[in-house]
């Protein structure tokens, strides 16, 4: 590695104030912070020392996606080989997987990349780590057969509109990645919705083929009972079988990278391990859902509407896990407060049951939820800050 | 069930500020501090409360096409004043504006200091003029416009101080400098109305 270091270290003063690139050195300067540790040291003050920075808070973030990354990849190509009927066979899955996956993480690294350095050249910031992790979670919550123009946009506004205006990383309001996602879902919802994008299909493809997840199944079918809507589906020749192991390990179609909870509980307990993810917002999650989908079941009246899906197909469809995991722990844009955490969580469970299963226009609301949740993340650790501030001073004065 | 689907609706589909954007200017300028945009919000709440059902009313009782058919006089029974709609319904607004206006000078001066000139300008927030003509013009009965009304006033509220607590945050931010202030109330304002279509359809 010294050989490297050195290379990078001859051309140092170009970059340096006064050099010719001197517009650039955030871009050295990223080059430096991702390679290596940089030398700076604080001069003056007294400071609170940790080894856990930025730097490697996201990239634990990171290493916590790469079990999803990789099952998403395999999925999809095991979605491909079974529309057409074939056995799906370990290395051509991850061929397919690797060919329609690989190019929509490098569009969004690499466009959502320019803006970034756009924005730290012009602004005189530093390029930040959360990038890599936007980057990274945006095309994971996309289907496999996104247009590449579409990623590109998407990730143009997530960045820009998402963070960027607000000052870049830890100052934004709602997480970049999930307005790229909503950006796209609403002004392109033909190419993010339905039940023909979430599967790559090849030349040959079953008769009546249907790529629908299973929250679409639940939501439109014409049984008499839910569950077994869902595992009736899978009994036609080259439709996925929406048995409760299969949504666990997510041999399902839907976005490249939600249809896995194993992958996700993998990336939680990571998370949580290093003390990255907040344990409190995803168990809050899971209670709010919990909770909701219980009251929906008392509701439901009959056996075959979507309110009575029992509570744990709510936990494995969809993008449940990956949303809990990745999306609402987001340390930015989810509440602050120690109490504010389980209310925020608690309420993303809860909305995403209600947007599922009372919302028609939308099968699917964890995104939506979660979003709409960042909207109040301030408000709710607003009210706890005074709430706790009032409780301090009466117990002063009493 | 019905009624309570149908405040769910004005509330957050059918939002009167996210949806709508009626109501902008008191909501852009007293959406500083979140003391502040709690008070508004709920005098915003409280006179549309009350302005709604009573010019519902006004509007069904006197003016109308046909509404004046109680009176029994033949000459009043086909008159159409559906014209008066607008200058009554901004008498009804202001009458009761004032009166909130004085309540809050007795009870809260340090509110009343904090809203300035924005509570009387609730007499011209196209909010509360808007909740009356959608009143109208959507046929709903009285029990329809009163919860309709609140509902109105209450998404009203939970859009000013879920703004007033973000601006509260963003103050820690470091915004660009041409975007600093009403810019990026604005930008934010679209990416809270993009939360709030998670209940569109509903």
């Amino acid at each position: 590695m010294k050989f490297i270091e050195d290379i990078f270290n001859k051309q140092r003063h170009h970059f340096e104030k006064g050099g010719k690139l001197e517009k650039l050195y955030p871009l050295f300067e990223a080059k430096e912070t991702f390679l290596f540790t940089p030398a700076q040291r604080t001069a003056s003050g007294c400071h609170v020392r940790d080894a856990i920075d930025t730097k490697r808070l996201m990239s634990t973030v990171i290493v916590a996606l790469i079990p999803t990354l990789l099952f998403g990849i395999y999925n999809v190509g095991y979605q491909y080989f079974k529309a057409a009927g074939q056995d799906p066979e370990f290395v051509s899955c991850m061929a397919v997987g690797l060919r329609y996956v690989v190019p929509i993480v490098i569009v969004s690294y690499a466009v959502g990349g320019v803006w970034e350095l756009l924005f730290a050249v012009v602004r005189k910031h530093e390029i930040n780590e959360g990038f890599l992790v936007t980057g990274l979670l945006f095309p994971l919550t996309l289907p496999p057969t996104i247009p590449l123009w579409q990623v590109a946009v998407g990730i143009s506004f997530g960045v820009v509109i998402g963070k960027e205006v607000f000052g870049g990383t830890g100052m934004n309001v709602f997480n970049p990645a999930l307005v790229a996602r909503a950006f796209l879902f609403f002004a392109y919802p033909a190419q993010i919705s339905g039940d023909r994008v979430w599967t790559v299909v090849g030349d040959n493809v079953v008769d009546g083929f249907s790529g629908a997840t299973p929250l679409l199944v639940a939501s439109s079918h014409e049984m008499t009972n839910v569950v077994d809507a869902l595992h009736q589906f899978g009994q036609h020749a080259g439709f996925a079988d929406f048995t409760m192991m299969n949504m666990f390990i997510g041999l399902i179609p839907g976005s490249i990278g939600e249809t896995s909870a194993l992958a996700g509980i993998i990336g939680a307990a990571i998370l949580i391990i290093t003390g990255v993810g907040s344990w409190t917002i995803m168990a809050a999650v899971c209670i709010g859902a919990l909770t909701m989908s219980l009251i929906m079941n008392v509701v439901a009246g009959s056996e075959a509407s979507f309110l009575a899906l029992p509570p744990l197909y709510h936990f494995v469809a969809g993008g449940f896990v990956f949303g809990t995991v990745y999306m609402a722990t987001d340390p930015v844009s989810a509440s602050a407060t120690p109490a504010g955490k389980w209310i925020y969580g608690f309420f993303i469970g809860v909305i995403t049951i209600i947007i599922r299963t009372a919302n028609p226009a939308y099968p699917e609301g964890m995104m939506l939820a979660i979003l709409f949740m960042n909207a109040f993340a301030p408000l709710i650790d607003y009210i706890v800050v005074r709430q706790h501030m009032s409780w301090r001073l009466n117990r002063g004065q009493a | 069930m019905e009624l309570l689907s149908f405040s769910i609706k004005a509330i957050f589909v059918e939002n009167i500020l996210l949806a709508y954007f009626l109501g902008m200017c008191s909501y852009l300028a007293v959406s500083k501090k979140v003391s502040t945009a709690f008070g508004l919000g709920l005098a915003v709440i409280f006179v549309l409360t009350i302005t709604t059902p009573m010019n519902w009313l006004i509007h069904h009782f006197f003016l109308r096409s046909g509404a004046l058919a109680w009176t029994n006089v033949p000459a009043l029974a086909t008159l159409d004043l559906s014209f008066l709609n607008f200058i009554c319904f901004i008498a009804v607004i202001a009458a009761l504006v004032q009166i909130v206006e004085m309540f809050i000078d007795k009870t809260s001066q340090k509110l009343y200091a904090a809203l300035g000139i924005f509570l009387p300008l609730i007499t011209v927030n196209c909010a509360i003029l808007g909740t009356s003509l959608f009143m109208v013009e959507r046929e709903y009965d009285l029990l329809h416009a009163t919860i309709f009304g609140m509902s109105s006033g209450a998404g009203f509220f939970l859009a000013i101080i879920s703004m007033a607590s973000i601006r509260h945050k963003l103050r820690y931010s470091n915004i660009p400098d041409g975007l600093r202030g009403l810019g990026i109330t604005m930008l934010t304002t679209g990416l809270i109305a993009m939360a709030f279509m998670a209940f569109s359809g509903m």
